[in-house]
């Protein structure tokens, strides 16, 4: 039971991360929480539900890729529409957070307007059975989702650190001022971002689908994953990274506690708002957070 | 007649809601996603009175309000204590407004998500418009006084506002209740409306709605956010069928109006009869996205979808740039009548304050001038002791000694970065200090907040001017008087004639006073921010004075001056000192000012002292022609 708990746990925490990691990018280098980006996230999984199912019936692992990298450039869009100005213009980061509950009110409605409520399944792709590990049953899909989201946060890894952008979004997230003066487009490294970003939010679209469902508001999921990043400390990839695996296992543990009889599953989402709370109250920035001071 | 009714009673209550939220999003900048949920604790705690104890409106309401005022101190407290991100609280919000809701749908009080129906129709729309302009008239009554100023002050300029003695988190605080009861007051009128509710009402969406009301209408505005959310109601009640297109119209219009026009339709003012075609602007804009959303939908299955979309893209440019047109004409048509109206109205009210003064005669309150202590002189005002202050691994301040005694006037000179500024932010309380002490008046100052220390008698001015932008010159003054008034909050809200009226006459005389002393009085009514730089400067020291500081720290405010302005400033130092009996810390880099005004000079370099004393002592003192120059000088020689 236990084991099967902590699976679960890591599993849909792994999916937190993914999108903790991406709110957590933004953050690094334009200092303001991306709230369009669970627009983004939803976006991605209709891509991937057009792809195996309304339009193409493609296999899974293409359709993830492509999901990726369209959701990857919704991410880019939104950036070129509904902030860019903002940016150049230095206006202050509400404004810009402003901007993004627009687009995602936006984005959401017009999956309602044009698509519709219903609730779509993306198609069963790969074993949907369990697996046994001592006496604990396991989902296989699960270990595929944790295994996908190890591999790709790997792979952001790999690209921060070795690339030559990738030094540059690392440098920018010091200072995006100092960066620019040193030459780097500034534009390019924050569209760079911004599809790093929504393409890890693609696959975490993706795995959401297929272990939920798809649907306009699938993206209040995010709300969630922000909160893993706060934990770990906005602006910090291994914060965001160990914030939304921390949520993930203390959801999965609440869902199955009681107390005096009383299930605690309902009250998960304000338990996670609850942690929230808690951690402003005792330590505001988070766990690997940088201490923000606004200068005088 | 009863759809018009119906329309006018529902945006009417969204008004309610969306005023109160203008009163915390609009004037202290934080950004709030769950007002929804202070509806929801209005509407139920109304509700479940009427429903089940079978109270009048009148009380069901109220106790409604109490109950969301309350609630929000459970959020506010938390999540405004820790000076944070703005993005934080939101996310708090928005986490409070789904903590609300499910609780809603597990209660069993509140009969889970199955709703409470047939609640009895109480409101009504001649209730619901006494409401609306009971709202109106209290949030205006409230930012006009003493609590409101202050409130528009902090969202203006958080750590000025601290430094004019503003704390801020009762105040935040303060601002976030008025706004919750508000919206508790409007989710009770809806429930009481609609007669039926369930947890689902009050979901994102509807807080949504209040917040682009208050974007869209501009921040710090009330008119604006009720001309947007009326708007937002009405127009697309007109043309059917667009429901689900309405949210998307709200998502565009927040994204489009923060970027092309952050100010949103009326920022940082009210309607009024000049701004009339901005007016036309908003209606055009909604008018525009409805038609255009209606005209998609009708040609959608008849032809192409992207010649549809265009089509309809081009309806919604052509209608707004149509009905804006026709504003400006409007407006100029109605020019020569608007420009009298004005004048004509501001003389009629005055008669009419002006009689009612008459009649009502305000028991004047004598207010005890306050005596100050002379202290003997040689007794220090202020002493420095081993202060050290470290960022990092730089050591801005080092071990520094000085002390000031009452009444001198002190230069503190030294390079660039020689930590000048830094000693001027440990004294005011604005940096925690490393080490040592500051001693003000026998009391030790080090360690409090900033602004207990500047209530406590020292006020300084910055750097970098940091006005109220937005206020006018004379409410930047009033604002910084807020010490002297003394009456309640509910005496603010109703503006009770024999206290408030009374005391902002007051403080208008004090701050038309102080403003006389920098010269400011014909500018009175000018938007701070449209000064020019020195005028600007001495406003900040008209603000400073404004909190009867007997310690001044003034931080270079020559600079930038020409020689004309800087002489005109050294005037103003020399009478502000002598009129105020005030004793003053000047930093500085004009030379000229320094030796033409100060009795003594402490010179910093890499944050420790290098010399003190009189003007002609430190021109002549190697050391400080060393750090000022470069100069290699032999100390042997010297010695």
């Amino acid at each position: 039971m236990i084991i099967q708990t902590i699976i679960t746990g890591l599993s849909i925490g792994s999916i937190y991360a993914l999108m903790a990691v991406g709110y957590s990018l933004v953050f690094s280098v334009l200092n303001f929480s991306n709230f369009a980006h669970g627009a983004v996230i939803t976006l991605g999984a209709y891509i991937a539900w057009a792809a195996m199912v309304r339009v193409f019936q493609m296999p899974f692992i293409p359709a993830l890729l492509i999901s990726i990298i369209g959701a990857g450039l919704i991410a880019f869009l939104v950036e070129r529409m509904a902030y860019s100005t903002l940016r150049h213009r230095r206006a202050p980061s509400l404004y810009l957070m402003i901007s993004a509950m627009g687009v995602a009110i936006a984005l959401q409605n017009i999956l309602y307007a044009t698509i519709g409520a219903n609730l779509y399944a993306l198609p069963p792709v790969f074993a949907t059975d369990s697996l046994m590990i001592g006496d604990a049953v396991v989902s296989k899909l699960d270990l595929f989702a944790l295994g996908f989201s190890i591999l790709a946060i790997a792979a952001l890894t790999l690209i921060l650190n070795y690339t030559k952008i990738g030094t540059a979004i690392r440098a920018a997230s010091h200072d995006a001022e100092m960066v620019s003066v040193l030459g780097v487009n500034l534009d390019l490294l924050v569209a760079v971002l911004f599809f790093l970003a929504g393409g890890l939010g693609g696959i975490a679209g993706v795995f959401m689908g297929v272990k939920y469902m798809v649907y306009p508001s699938m993206g209040w999921i995010t709300n969630k994953a922000y909160i893993g990043a706060v934990i770990g400390g906005l602006g910090s990839l291994p914060g965001a990274i160990v914030g939304g695996i921390m949520l993930g296992l203390l959801e999965a543990l609440v869902s199955v506690s009681t107390i005096g009889g009383v299930a605690l599953s309902t009250y998960r989402d304000v338990f996670s708002f609850g942690i929230l709370v808690v951690l402003l109250i005792f330590r505001p920035t988070g766990l690997f957070g940088r201490h923000v001071e606004e200068k005088l | 007649m009863q759809y018009a009714s119906a329309i006018f009673t529902n945006a009417s209550i969204y008004i309610i809601a969306t005023l109160g939220l203008a009163i915390f999003t609009g004037y202290t900048g934080l950004f709030s996603l769950g007002h929804a949920a202070f509806m929801a604790i209005g509407a139920y705690t109304a509700a479940i009175l009427t429903y089940f104890l079978n109270w009048p409106l009148i009380p069901a309401l109220t106790a409604g309000v109490i109950m969301a005022i309350l609630s929000s101190f459970v959020i506010g407290y938390p999540t405004l204590r820790v000076k944070l991100h703005s993005d934080y609280f939101a996310i708090a919000t928005l986490g409070f407004g789904e903590a609300v809701k499910v609780l809603l749908e597990n209660l069993q009080l509140t009969q889970g998500a199955r709703g409470l129906p047939g609640i009895t129709k109480l409101a009504n729309p001649v209730n619901t418009a006494f409401f609306v302009i009971l709202t109106i008239w209290l949030c205006h009554n409230f930012l006009k006084s003493n609590y409101g100023r202050k409130i528009i002050a902090i969202g203006q300029d958080p750590t000025a506002a601290e430094m004019i003695g503003i704390k801020l988190l009762p105040n935040q605080l303060l601002s976030l209740a008025i706004s919750a009861g508000f919206s508790g007051l409007s989710g009770g009128l809806l429930a009481h409306y609609i007669t039926f509710i369930q947890p689902s009402i009050f979901n994102m969406d509807l807080s949504s709605l209040i917040t682009a009301g208050v974007v869209c209408g501009g921040m710090g505005s009330l008119t604006g956010p009720l001309v947007a959310v009326a708007l937002f109601i009405v127009v697309p009640e007109l043309f059917r069928g667009l429901a689900l297109w309405r949210l998307v119209m709200y998502g565009v219009l927040l994204v489009v109006i923060i970027n092309f026009r952050p100010k949103g339709l009326f920022g940082q003012e009210e309607l009024n009869l000049k701004n009339l075609p901005k007016l036309f602007v908003l209606i055009g804009m909604t008018v525009g996205l409805t038609i255009g959303t209606s005209v998609y939908n009708y040609y959608k299955f008849d032809m192409n979808r992207i010649l549809a979309l265009l089509l309809a893209a081009l309806a919604a440019v052509a209608v707004t740039a149509a009905i804006s047109y026709l504003g400006r004409i409007l407006a100029k048509l109605l020019a020569p009548v608007t420009s009298r109206i004005g004048p004509w109205w501001n003389k009629m009210f005055s008669r009419f304050v002006h009689s009612l003064d008459g009649i009502l005669k305000p028991k004047h309150k004598e207010v005890a001038a306050v005596v100050r202590e002379v202290r003997a002189a040689d007794k220090p005002i202020i002493r420095v002791g081993g202060l050290t202050k470290k960022f990092g691994g730089v050591i801005a301040v080092d071990q520094l000694d000085f002390v000031v005694y009452p009444g001198q006037l002190v230069g503190l000179i030294g390079p660039n970065g020689s930590g000048k500024t830094t000693v001027f932010n440990l004294i005011s309380g604005v940096y925690p200090i490393d080490s040592g002490s500051i001693e003000f008046e026998d009391n030790i100052i080090s360690g409090k907040s900033p602004t207990s220390i500047v209530l406590g008698g020292i006020s300084r001015t910055f750097q970098n001017i940091r006005l109220f932008g937005t206020m006018t010159v004379w409410d930047n003054v009033k604002t910084a008087l807020h010490t002297s008034s003394h009456y309640s909050l509910t005496e603010a809200f109703v503006q009770w004639p024999w206290t408030v009226w009374d005391t902002e006459k007051r403080m208008e005389d004090e701050a038309l006073e102080l403003l006389k002393v920098v010269g400011l009085e014909d500018l009175k009514d000018r938007v701070a921010s449209t000064l020019p730089y020195g005028l600007q400067r001495k406003l900040e020291i008209a603000r400073a004075l404004a909190l009867q500081p007997r310690l001044l720290l003034l931080d270079e405010p020559a600079a930038g001056m020409n020689p004309q302005e800087s002489l005109d400033l050294v005037n103003l130092i020399k009478f502000v000192h002598k009129k105020f009996n005030l004793t003053i810390i000047l930093i500085e880099h004009h030379m000229d000012v320094v030796m033409n005004l100060c009795e003594w000079i402490t010179v910093l370099n890499y944050g420790g002292k290098i010399a003190e004393g009189t003007p002609e002592q430190i021109q002549c003192n190697p050391l400080v022609m060393e750090a000022y120059l470069g100069d290699k000088v032999d100390y042997a020689t010297l010695s």
